[in-house]
């Protein structure tokens, strides 16, 4: 262990410092009103790709999976459940259950599930929610692109924290 | 016109006591500086004679539904309490499932637990301060501290696929591995925030105005830390030189070289500049960590070699990425219990597990730092101003969810 | 047809009609006032990594928001909680807000000269012996500082009221505090006032301004002092304290919803507005060296500045809390009134004709 070290800080300030206190904060104040440091992304017309893999809804490639039910089994929220279609078991997902802890597709043994990075879809009912194994097995819809999405990316950047980049690929 | 109204305007509505001189104060659970949380506040004046905390409003059972779900199951359910804080909450919990399983964790898994945690003490305690700051009316800390934990969030998203409902950590390792573009995105960020915490110092830590409202305020004196069984930053703002990283360390920290800031003075602003000191030194461990870290696997041989060598090709060597083998489904471990300790953000995490050899955990206790607040908030409220109610709550970093589990 | 233009001419400009009205009476007022909140809330996303107000209308940088704000409040329900008197709750807020404009038309916001300015032909009625010209004010009065400075300090006594008739706990701390609070700022305003008045030799904001010395020049202490006391008078940060969201859930206005809450809104900007002014005119120079219209214009530019100002502080400052407010007051501000005073005595010996 290393040498123990119990700091205090000053108390009581003298007026002098009150007053470069106050002055520092108020400087601060309109540094930043005059140069601002914005990190808000403006949703509906920048949309923000995320990075690969971003754990976002899932899909199933239906002919792939060979039914062994560990997807389910994992499943900490009872999401993912096994159905029979057409003599075979295949998973299906509920997504008003499902916490996206991507377990299902780290377990697939044949990767027959897929991490979409979609993760702004839109239900209008709670029956909606469920995907049976013919839904689950295809792609999401994405937004449409090119007219009013701009698609940026977040990059870190040294000076203002986040900066949205256009992101071409 | 009411009845009732009536009624006060025949007497010309003088019964009313206008000045409490002492009465009842319901903060919460519906109030703007309660979270879910109700404080009964008995004042008189502008003193507060006895405030009684009754948490449990957002109690979720987390313990009962531990022992009805396989170990796998209980990784996001852990986590929920303390959402903002979620790497350690779950690490804690793999590591006491570790110790009953009996697994060795690789050495460069281990330096990303300490990775993911720093990074998730960063973001708590920057959540912590914007809470405290708002609630002692200074919105900029309050939007600064949602903004800067933004930069951490984003990494963590990078790092585990998700924003805060990591499930990283899983018996036997990490989830994901380091990658060049996470490496150069931590190195911009702790670059940032070393030019950030010199703004957060003029507008927040070393306004007067803060200061006034911190300094003097909720003073627990080390005895009495000692005695409510104050946890984390609030003990070491009292003079207590106690971290479960230095005391008992775990993941990569006795290899790491950092500090552990303690303040003598005990009082509110001793424990805030004790978390703005612990962000510093968080980000000197990031750089450690990312100057240090060996190479290797990120996941127990015993499991690694489970993982279908198809599978293993596409993600470990093509996305750094481990997947889980069947075992993991519903693994038994054996009979056998396990107690851990991780200093989350907002102090010491024990978990207590029990094995009956069964799938499911027999027993899970968790006793999270906030609900070790609960007590010296209760004891720090008597006595002070009403105002003070705010900032005590806010210095204490007490967070409900996580207290009521 | 002339005649009648020219009648209603003559009547818009009355000065009392004017000032009380149009400028800067109840409509520049009520402009002034959604731009403040506009920037309040536009320059605080700007510290805080935010936009703001921004989709309701894009090229006004979202100042359609505080419009389209304001009409959801007024369509939005009142809820009158039960066991107060409906007539009193609905009463109150409207008092405190017609209370907080009557100052707007005593002060002086230019002067009027002889000839050459559209108030001109007002030029005798609101004569001024002290500068020998005409003051562009709703009322004129030789001792309006005075007159401005009580009537504002009546303010208090209404968000008491507002406080008392809503019946709830909070609100009633929330009172308590603003009457404390009200009590030290007042004396800290007069004294203010007080030496100012002894520097310049009179009690006319208009012969202050016109004297053509800046006040912040010939007394920065008192300009010091007027200007936090203006803060605290007007619940600004960091002296918030009286309505402390976090603490009181908005003090004295908690019960309020929709219209009423508006109002109670406006209260204080309006007070915020109102001392702004008399601090433009005592300290800021006023009009001067313009005249008339031109003027009072530059009198606005220069209070809206210092009302800017204070609501900016929102996004550097928490708030103290009640007792330490208190103790600035008593303790550091009002010994630094006495200085202030010994400043007026000399500075205006020596220096102020
Ligand atoms: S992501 Fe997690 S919760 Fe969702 S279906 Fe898969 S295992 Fe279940
Ligand atoms: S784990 Fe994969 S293969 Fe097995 S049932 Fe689920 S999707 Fe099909």
């Amino acid at each position: 262990m290393d040498s123990i070290k119990i700091k205090e800080y000053k108390k009581g300030d003298s007026s002098l410092n009150l007053v470069t206190g106050h002055l520092k904060a108020v400087g601060t104040g309109v540094k930043y009103f005059v140069k601002p440091q914005r990190i808000t992304l403006k949703y509906p017309e920048e949309s923000l790709s995320l990075p690969t893999g971003y754990r976002g809804m899932i899909r199933l490639y239906k002919d792939v999976c060979i039914g062994c039910t560990l997807c389910a089994m994992v499943c900490p929220a009872d999401a993912m459940k096994m159905a029979t279609d057409q003599g075979k078991k295949f998973p299906t997902i509920n997504y008003g259950r499902c916490v996206f802890c991507g377990f299902c597709v780290d377990i697939c043994p044949v990767d027959a599930l897929k991490e979409t990075g979609v993760h702004d879809a839109a239900f209008s009912s709670r029956r909606e929610l469920f995907f049976s194994p013919d839904k689950f097995n295809q792609d999401f819809d994405q937004p449409p692109v090119e007219l009013l999405v701009k698609k940026v990316k977040a990059v870190i950047d040294e000076e203002k924290g986040i900066k949205y980049v256009p992101d071409t690929d | 016109m009411t009845d009732q109204a009536e009624e006060l305007m025949k007497s010309g509505g003088m019964e009313i006591d206008v000045i409490p001189v002492s009465g009842e104060l319901n903060v919460g659970p519906q109030h703007p500086g309660s979270g879910h949380l109700r404080i009964y506040v008995r004042l008189n004046g502008d003193i507060i004679e006895e405030a009684q905390v009754e948490p449990g409003y957002v109690h979720r059972a987390v313990e009962k539904l531990g022992e009805n779900r396989n170990y796998i199951h209980l990784i996001p359910l852990v986590e929920r309490p303390a959402i903002l804080d979620s790497i350690h909450m779950n690490l804690g919990y793999i590591m006491a499932v570790e110790k009953i399983l009996g697994v060795d964790v690789p050495d460069r898994a281990q330096y990303l637990r300490s990775f993911a945690a720093e990074i998730s003490r960063i973001a708590s305690h920057l959540y912590g301060m914007g809470i405290l700051a708002i609630f002692i009316g200074h919105s900029t800390g309050f939007m600064w501290g949602f903004g800067d934990r933004e930069v951490w969030v984003q990494i963590l998203e990078a790092l585990t696929g998700a924003r805060i409902t990591n499930s990283y950590v899983i018996p036997g390792g990490v989830r994901r591995d380091l990658t060049p573009t996470i490496v150069e995105m931590t190195r911009k960020a702790v670059t940032y925030m070393r030019r950030k915490i010199k703004d957060w110092e003029n507008i927040f830590l070393n306004n007067p105005n803060v200061k006034a409202r911190l300094q003097d305020v909720g003073i627990m004196t080390r005895e009495q830390a000692i005695e409510w069984g104050a946890v984390g930053p609030n003990l070491r703002g009292s003079g207590v030189y106690y971290d479960v990283r230095k005391v008992e360390p775990y993941a990569a920290y006795s290899r790491l070289d950092f500090e552990i800031p303690v303040y003598k003075e005990g009082d509110g602003y001793a424990r805030t500049l004790v978390r703005f000191e612990e962000i510093q030194q968080s980000l000197n461990i990031l750089e450690q960590i990312i100057r240090d870290i060996p190479e290797g696997q990120i996941l127990s041989d015993r499991f690694f070699k489970q993982i279908p060598p198809t599978r293993l090709k596409k993600w470990w060597e093509g996305q750094r990425r481990v997947v889980m083998p069947g075992y993991y489904a519903s693994f038994r471990p054996p009979k056998g219990e396990a107690v851990t300790r991780v200093e989350a953000g907002r102090g010491e995490l024990l978990y207590y597990v029990v094995s009956d050899g069964s799938a499911k955990p027999y027993r899970l206790r968790m006793i999270t730092p906030s609900y070790r607040s609960i007590y010296v908030m209760q004891n720090l409220l008597k006595g002070v101003r009403y105002a003070d109610l705010v900032s005590i709550y806010g210095s204490l970093d007490y967070f409900p969810p996580e207290a009521d589990r | 047809m002339m005649n009648l233009l020219f009648d209603l001419r003559y009547y818009v400009l009355y000065p009392s009609f004017f000032n009380s009205v149009i400028y800067p009476g109840l409509i520049f007022t009520a402009i002034l006032l959604l731009t403040t909140i506009w920037f309040e809330r536009k320059a605080a996303a700007r510290v805080q990594m935010r936009v703001g107000p921004y989709y309701a209308s894009k090229r006004l940088g979202g100042f359609m928001q505080l419009i389209a704000d304001a009409v959801k409040f007024v369509f939005s329900e009142v809820i009158i909680p039960e066991g107060v008197n409906p007539t009193l709750f609905a009463l109150a807020p409207v008092l405190a807000v017609a209370m907080s404009f009557i100052p707007l038309s005593i002060i002086p916001v230019s002067v009027i000269p002889p000839s050459g300015s559209v108030f001109s032909i007002y030029f005798r009625d609101f004569y001024d012996p002290n500068i020998g010209m005409g003051v562009l004010t709703g009322l004129f009065v030789q001792y309006n500082m005075l007159l401005i400075l009580a009537i504002e300090s009546m303010y208090p006594v209404f968000v008491i009221f507002v406080a008392w008739v809503t019946n709830n706990r909070f609100a009633i701390v929330g009172a308590v505090r603003e009457s404390y609070l009200s009590v030290s700022y007042d004396v800290l305003l007069i004294m203010a006032t007080l030496s100012m008045s002894l520097e310049y030799h009179t009690l006319d904001l208009a012969k202050i301004a016109q004297s053509g010395i800046p006040g912040i020049l010939a007394n920065p202490v008192a300009a010091i002092v007027f200007f936090i006391a203006m803060l605290m008078g007007s619940a600004r940060f960091p002296f918030e304290i009286a309505e402390a969201e976090t603490e009181l859930v908005l003090g004295a206005y908690t019960e309020y919803s929709g219209f009423l809450f508006v109002l109670t809104m406006a209260g204080s900007y309006v007070g915020n507005l109102v001392y702004a002014l008399v601090f433009t005119d005592m300290f800021l120079w006023g009009w001067y060296p313009l005249s008339g219209f031109p003027g009072a214009l530059l009198t606005g530019l220069k209070a809206s500045i210092v009302v800017f100002f204070s609501v900016f502080l929102r996004a550097v400052y928490g708030r103290y809390r009640i007792d330490q407010a208190l103790r600035g007051g008593w303790k550091y501000l009002l010994p630094l009134t006495f200085v202030s005073l010994f400043i007026g005595l000399v500075v205006g010996y020596i220096w102020i004709p």
